[in-house]
This record gives structure tokens, sequence and C-alpha cells, in this order.
């Protein structure tokens, strides 16, 4: 029923998306953890993506005279159905910016982004280890029609929509240990397949390079003030194909991205959350002259919903 | 179960239907005053569309470097088949790389005292030099990050108006309508370039902007008859698109001619609308040029023997590759050049409506 209701209405709206570095973070930000059976989580999150660094192949190049931002506001949604089943969705409000630092020229898109609907499934929870699967679209409900200024419309990397469904998947997978039941390893492994916008410039036909992203984490807690902070490093590679119109490669698209990511998060009460992270880039080797992310921040809260007595009460002790 | 799923759907469609989705969007300070910048254009909006760099996102060269031809580093970066634009305006001769131009796409010169404008467009491989001037006064070109099309739209510094390359006209701005003084250019290859012109200067690869010259930045574009990034509004198979062909223009009308019927060098008499045109050409450079009064009776001979001597007639004169006659009775008499360029085919139908293919 759910699906029908947002196949439905996701009619209204049709298209969305952005291309490889700058587009929106919709794979960086899926794969809420699975609770127990009826919890809902709600996250809402800022995310800024600053792109300065323009790069050919490994090499930075001496010219900072690009600039594009993404600023988006993503809504993550999950509803454990039972204690191995979920379901989430991500939802994505995106201002898309391009400017040219000599001349002050802007061009810029708002609008809702694409959004991915997931579901996932635990397949194992012994002995400290949790290992999950899940899949899921990703549903084109922003606009690919975007005008400048000048009433000309934007390519497709400044679009909030990218008017082509896709298929994604991800793994994960995570180890506690019982000398410290807070230090938590995790991998995460997301794939997205891309779709194919076939209404690209009324005649072309574009589709988005598949992207992959792996991330190995390690998360801990401590007590500050008597509150308690949880503190995370990740490690993410992200490798995205170039992209296509009309089967053809577009030259400058594409690439393999390596990132680090401190974030903490800070408990207010047993069932809301703040959080901020900082993504920095380590190294990069894109396909030809590409602009590639200089850093990016994320800030937001969550909560969880629907919690029974008896699992606050076990969760207390 | 079921208030929850239903609470948790309801949550994404108040999510949805609270977010706005206005089709028209708020467009910055673009460095212009936008009192300038009209709505009207003499090409269909609609057909012209945005490359993703954005206006200057492709740099073009206002103060360029050049090294003499022979300089030693000259030899790192170019080849001798390499191409060039050439220009030749008093002492001056210059050469301006296609492999520096992918890149840049416009330069901004001063040849001779003259402020010009050389433009070349990667996607069609047509290039253009003309004055830098809008009105009365001087300015700057830059690569505007539109495309009609698929060929470049510069936009000039003074006012912002935008014009477009291949249709040789300002398509919108304060001075739509008006027409670019084109100046003479020659596309041929370095190699033959400095044979006829050793006092030559070359556009050098230290430009301050750390591009590597050395790569083509469009992948296999150049090769790949069936790719066009962005779309045409007439295709016309009859010559493979990527084919790089001379096209003798007026308004709307060209005559195309290919480099295979030129063989190893070739001088073809031909019409074109009212005009009697002559046409020189080998495997590496065509250049055509109008034969008036006189020059119309003579019969024309390649004749590349010496980098001075690029076709003879039939009165025992010898012209250069600017048509100009340096030896024989009609010495000092010059040729004047056609309005034509270079171009892969494909861009020839999007652009002019009447064209002849010349056939052997």
């Amino acid at each position: 029923m759910l699906l029908l209701l947002v196949v439905f209405f996701s009619s209204e709206h049709v298209y969305s998306q952005t291309c490889c570095s700058g587009g929106v973070p919709l794979s960086n930000n899926i794969g809420l953890p699975i609770l127990e059976k009826g919890i809902m989580q709600v996250g809402v999150s800022y995310d800024y993506n600053n792109l300065n660094t323009l790069k050919e192949r490994g090499d930075k190049l001496n010219d900072r005279n690009r600039l594009r931002i993404t600023h988006a506001v993503l809504v993550n949604l999950g509803y454990s159905i039972t204690n191995n089943l979920s379901i989430e969705a991500l939802l994505t409000w995106v201002n898309q910016q391009r400017r040219i630092l000599t001349n002050n020229a802007l061009s810029q898109s708002s609008g809702i982004g694409d959004a991915i609907f997931l579901a996932r499934y635990k397949l194992l929870d012994k002995n400290n280890w949790n290992f999950s699967v899940g899949g899921g679209l990703k549903l084109p409900m922003g606009a690919t029609d975007k005008k400048n200024d000048l009433g000309i419309v934007l390519n497709a990397d400044l679009q909030p929509g990218s008017n082509a469904l896709d298929v994604v998947f991800l793994t994960s997978v995570s180890k506690q240990f019982n000398f410290r039941k807070s230090l938590t390893f995790s991998s995460r492994l997301t794939y997205r397949e891309t779709g194919v916008n076939n209404e690209y410039q009324k005649i072309n036909k574009y589709k988005f390079g598949n992207e992959t992203q792996f991330f190995v984490s390690v998360a801990d807690q401590f007590l500050v003030f008597n509150q308690i902070f949880n503190s995370s490093l990740t490690f993410k590679y992200r490798h995205v194909l170039h992209d296509e119109i009309n089967k053809g490669k577009i030259s400058n698209t594409g690439g393999q991205w390596f990132f680090l990511r401190p974030s903490l998060s800070l408990e207010i009460t047993e069932n809301v959350r703040f959080s901020a992270s900082l993504e920095l880039p380590l190294y990069s080797k894109i396909e030809g002259v590409q602009l590639t992310p200089t850093y990016r921040f994320n800030v937001g809260a969550s909560v969880q919903l629907f919690k029974s007595n008896r699992i606050q009460t076990l969760l207390s002790k | 179960m079921k208030a929850k799923i239903l609470f948790f759907t309801s949550l994404v469609l108040v999510f949805l239907s609270c977010s706005s989705d206005n089709n028209l969007i708020t467009d910055g300070d673009d460095g212009i005053d936008s009192s300038q910048v009209t709505n009207k254009w003499t090409i269909p909006i609609d057909e012209v569309f945005d490359g993703g760099p954005g206006k200057d996102g492709i740099p073009s060269i206002d103060s360029p470097v050049f090294l003499d031809a022979d300089n030693v580093m000259v030899e790192t970066y170019m080849s001798d088949d390499d191409l060039v634009i050439g220009i030749v305006k008093g002492d001056v001769v210059k050469a301006y790389p296609i492999r520096v131009l992918d890149w840049h796409e416009v330069v901004n010169d001063d040849v001779f005292g003259d402020k010009i404008t050389i433009s070349y467009c990667p996607l069609t491989g047509t290039a253009f030099g003309w004055e830098s001037v809008v009105g009365d006064e001087f300015t700057e070109f830059g690569v505007s990050g539109l495309l009609y099309n698929t060929n470049l739209i510069l936009y000039d510094r003074e006012s912002g108006s935008y014009w477009s390359q291949l249709k040789l006209e300002c398509v919108n701005g304060e001075f739509i309508g008006s027409i670019p003084k084109v100046v003479n250019i020659i596309e041929t290859t370095w190699g033959l370039w400095k044979e006829m012109f050793p006092k030559t200067k070359i556009l050098s690869d230290e430009q301050g902007f750390g591009r590597n010259y050395a790569e083509y930045p469009y992948g296999g574009y150049r090769e790949d008859n069936s790719f066009l990034f962005f779309p045409v509004s007439k295709t016309d198979n009859a010559i493979p698109k990527k084919n790089r062909v001379h096209a003798i223009i007026q308004g709307r009308s060209a005559k195309v001619f290919e480099f295979r019927s030129f063989g190893e060098g070739k001088a073809i008499k031909s019409k074109f609308l009212s005009d009697t045109i002559l046409i020189i050409g080998n495997q590496k450079m065509i250049n055509s040029y109008v034969l008036e009064g006189q020059h119309s009776n003579l019969i024309f001979e390649y004749d590349f023997s010496t980098p001075e001597h690029y076709f003879k007639d039939n009165e025992g004169n010898k012209w250069n590759v600017l048509g100009v006659a340096v030896e024989g009775p009609r010495e000092g008499e010059e040729l004047k050049p056609t309005n034509s360029l270079m171009s892969y085919w494909f861009a020839i139908p999007a652009f002019f409506s009447n064209i002849q293919i010349f056939q052997n």
C-alpha cells in the first residue's frame, strides 16, 4: 500500500537528481539502523557540499574560478515492521548553485530532489555480529526543466532531478565487542544502477554514471559532563562511471574519490540525537577535468518514535 | 501497526506536498547589467543549451603569451601535424594551436595594433577571427557557456550581449542583430604554417591556467560520427558528421568542399551564388578566393613549390597563401578571400539551408 501511495504521488511531480560529485547526497544518507519492531525513526539534516577544486585526473589545477555548491535538506524516515525487517525513505529538497568567481555569474535551481525508498532485512544478529541487506528504488521526483534567468534550461548536473528511475542495493555489516559494548566496527556498501532520462534536451537520452560507495567506520561512545557523545571516523570510497548521452561516453565525468569523515553525535534524550559530520577529500582520480569536492558538512537531528515502554526499560538498564 | 505505517506514509506525503517545486528559478548576479539583457533572441531560445561550465567557466585567454617558432619549447607541445589557426597582419604573423584553443575557445589578442578576438568551438570545429569591438567600444569576448546548434556562443564583456559564433551575429542583448567584423584567418597544420611563415609566433602552452594541452578534453568526440553532446536543428548524412570541410558562406547559403577533392594539391574554379571563386587545397589546407575582374579569366594551378608560392596562373604569376601575387606581371595584386570557414560537416546544415556540396 505504501509503495502504491508513493508511486501514485510521485506521478504528480515527475523527474529529478544531479551528477557525480555535485549532486544530492542520496547514497551517503541511506541505511538507518534496523531497530526493534514498531520503532519509527525520523531524521532531518542539512547537507552542504562545496566543490571548488578543479582537477585533471589526480592533479589539482591552479584554477579556483569555479564554485559549485549544493545545499540539501534531507528527511530520513524509517520504520521497523519486524525486528528484522524495516522500510526506509530518504526525501530531499535541494538548492544547486554554480558560481564563476571572476564575474560572479550565478546559476542555480531549487526544488524537490530525487527520493529513495528502501526495504532492509537483517540476516544475522548474533554474537555481536550484525549483517543486513536491502534494496529499493530511487524515484525521479525532482524537476529536470529548471531554467536560468535567460530562460535557458540548465544542464543535467544543475537540475534537482534526473528523470530516471534507479535501482539501489545496500548491504551492511557491523561488529561489537564484549570488552567494550559501545565500540563498533561497521562497513556499508551501496550500489546504484542508474536509469536513463529519455527526455533529456527533449530528444536525447541521458544516463548518470552507476555509483558504488563503500564505507568503513569505527564508532564509540564517551561521556562528557554527563552527556553521551557518539563519535565515529569513516573512510569512504566512491566510484562513479562516466555519464552517457545516447550511450556515448561523456568526457570529464566519473572517477574515484576517497574521503575521511569524522562525525559526532549527542544524545539529548534516549530518543533524540543531534549529529554533525565533516567530509574531507583524501585523494581522487577522476576522468578528464572536473570540479571535485573541497569539503562537505552535515548537521541534523533524529528522533525515535513509538518506542514501547518495555524497550525503553530495557535500554535504560 | 497499520496506524504506524499510515503515519509513516503521511510524513512522506506531508514533506512532498509542503516542498515548493517552482519551475522558474531565481538567478542571481551574473556580473552584467541585467537591464541590457533582454528576452529577445534572434535564434530559438529552446535550441540554446547550457553547456555546463557556466559563463567564463571555460576561461578565455586575455593576456596571450607567444613564443617564436624556433623556440625549443615549442617542440615540447606541438607536432607538425597539429592544427593551428593562423593570422597575418602587417608584419605580424601568429599561430593559435587548436590544442590550446580546445581548452579556452577564445583568445583576446592584439595583432599589429588591432584588437582581435580569435574564437574556436571544439564541438563544431569552427574558428573565426573578428575585431574586438561592440558599437564603438573595444571589448573582450568570453565564453558564455551557452551553445546553439552545439556551437559556441560568446559574450562581450562591454554589454553582456551574446554572439553566436557560426551565425556571426549578436543574438541577444544590447547589440542584438549586430554582425562582427570578420578578419581573415587560415587553418592548417603547424608544419605547413611555419614552413610558409618561419617568422611566425605561436601561442605558448604556458598561459597560467595549468591545463594539460597534450590532452584533448572531449574524449572520442572528434572521431565518433554518431555522437553529439547537444541537439542540432537539422542534420544531413551526405558526409560523415565529423569530416572537416571547407565551407564558403554567404547569408544562409554555403558551398562545401571536402579534402578528398584536392588530393595532393589542386586548384578548382567554381561558382558560388553570383561569384566566381578559386579554391586551392591539399591534404592539409584549403583556401578560397573571390575572382573579380580580369582575375576571373586566369587559369590557376596548384604549385606549392616553395613556402612563398602556393599556386600559379597561366600568365606566369605566382601567388602565396594570402592570395597575393609575389612574382610575375601581376606582382602585388591581391585576391580577395571568401567568407569561409573550416568546420565539422554536421554544423553546416545546422546553420545553413541552401547548401551545395562540390562534386569532382
